[in-house]
């Protein structure tokens, strides 16, 4: 049975699913599933001699569950004990911002950050979930407030050699991290720039938009956050801008959502206007490129260049493939997927129009 | 008795599939205990943490919002409905 490449897009208006051979030269587009759902996060799990997918789904109306697909999306199950806060928590559950894996050595663990921020696990490959509660019971944590996104644990790094070291992002409250399995966390902020969100809390208020672990050593975590670009090469202990050839105007302050890093170190960034505008500079839709080895950003890749396109792409919608070759994608807050093969230099836009693009990740499965 | 009760589509892999079924019960405070009891990941969505109603949540009795019902304890009568709805739902 061929291995195949999938494309997974959480939209506000539900599940799609791109699907390829390894030539990624054509594409077919299934869906909607989990239509009238918006799926902040997807994932999709081949530990364990699984074929499993998840969505974190939401409503503004009905609140967030984890729902999972064992035939490619063809139907869906709600999990029965999916993430809940404790009652005397006073927290509410509304969003699955990201559905993340387990270090290799525990194939049945899944982890799930969640607006409210909080940060819950499954040790059974998705059925059950509880809450890492050593996170919100952080002395902080009164200190945390939401940014324009709301206030969500974003991204979840599990070392790759060591399950209980974990670090975990959150938009306008900063990184955090665990050497004991998340039952305990400190901040891990030292360097970044903080935003201003009126709380007296010194060590948190950090606007992380997102945060990846280069794949060759997991001391090395990248991110793009509210204040620019920053890298850390002792895991996440501290951070220092690495922001060379990103300030195209006089005064204009990196910003920008995804991050993506290849097992090679190329590294990618979508950068846009301002933090007030939001939008693609001029309306050009450029996507920035730089190996871990050199000293500078280039714009590498001039996306649609014969229009404007006034959109933004969001903190998880772009993403790799883990072939060799790797194709890099991302979706566009206008619902357009875009798919390019050779580092990010020419791009092909995927056929459909989408929703609001929400979360990108890729699958390589059987068929 | 029974009651009929309609729930939204989006809700449906709550209650087996179904968006409208039946439930056997003697009162709409039984009514709402059997659909609460018999489909537990429905009051996930229904209800938040806290145990308050989701704010954009309505149940109806009939034409009444349960809310402002005196007295659960009603006798069900032959052609009694029990709807969730989401409210304000138009654009």
């Amino acid at each position: 049975m061929a291995k195949g490449i999938k494309v997974l897009v959480g939209t506000n208006k539900g599940v799609f699913i791109y699907s390829s051979d390894e030539s990624r030269s054509e594409w077919r587009l299934d869906g909607p599933y989990l239509s009238g759902w918006e799926a902040y996060s997807v994932f999709g799990d081949s530990r364990g001699g699984r074929k499993r997918l998840f969505a974190g789904t939401s409503h503004a109306a009905y609140g967030a569950t984890i729902r999972y697909s064992d035939d490619l999306g063809a139907t869906w199950t709600q999990v029965e004990q999916g993430p809940k806060y404790a009652a005397e928590t006073g927290f509410s559950l509304n969003r699955i911002w990201q559905i993340a894996p387990g270090a290799p050595s525990e194939p049945d663990t899944l982890y799930a950050g969640a607006e409210e921020a909080g940060l819950f696990v499954s040790r059974d490959a998705g059925l059950t979930w509880n809450e890492l509660d050593g996170l919100t019971k952080h002395p902080s944590r009164p200190g945390w407030f939401p940014g324009a996104g709301g206030m969500c644990l974003h991204t979840v790094i599990v070392d790759p050699g060591n399950p209980r070291r974990i670090r975990v992002a959150m938009s306008a409250v900063g990184v955090f991290r665990s050497e004991d399995g998340g039952e305990t966390w400190s901040p891990s902020n030292e360097g970044l720039g903080r935003v201003p969100t009126g709380q007296p809390y010194p060590e948190v208020g950090y606007c992380i938009h997102k945060m990846a672990a280069d794949p060759l050593n997991p001391e090395t975590i990248y991110m793009q956050e509210h204040c620019g670009v920053f890298r850390s090469d002792n895991g996440g202990a501290s951070w220092y801008p690495i922001e060379e050839g990103l300030t195209i105007k006089e005064g204009d302050m990196p910003f920008g959502f995804p991050f993506c890093v290849s097992p090679g170190g190329d590294m990618f960034i979508i950068p846009l206007e301002s933090s007030e505008q939001r939008t693609m500079r001029d309306g050009r839709m450029l996507v920035y490129r730089r190996h871990r080895d050199e000293r500078e950003w280039l714009p590498v890749g001039d996306v649609v260049p014969d229009e404007q396109r006034h959109v933004s792409v969001l903190r998880d919608a772009m993403a790799l493939d883990d072939l060799d070759d790797y194709g890099l994608y991302f979706g566009t807050t206008s619902g357009e997927l875009f798919c390019s093969l050779d580092r990010g230099v020419t791009w092909k836009r995927l056929p459909g129009l989408l929703s609001r693009i929400l979360s990108v990740k890729t699958w390589r499965v059987d068929e | 008795m029974s009651i009929e009760v309609s729930v939204p589509s989006l809700l449906a892999d709550c209650t087996g599939g179904r968006s409208r079924f039946r439930l056997e019960a003697d009162t709409l405070e039984d009514a709402l205990e059997r659909l609460l009891g018999d489909y537990p990941l429905l009051r996930h969505h229904l209800y938040r943490e806290s145990g308050e109603l989701r704010p954009h949540v309505l149940l109806y009795y009939n034409d009444q919002n349960i809310a402002w019902l005196a007295d659960r304890r009603i006798p069900l009568r032959e052609g009694d409905r029990l709807l969730v709805l989401q409210a304000v739902s138009g654009g």
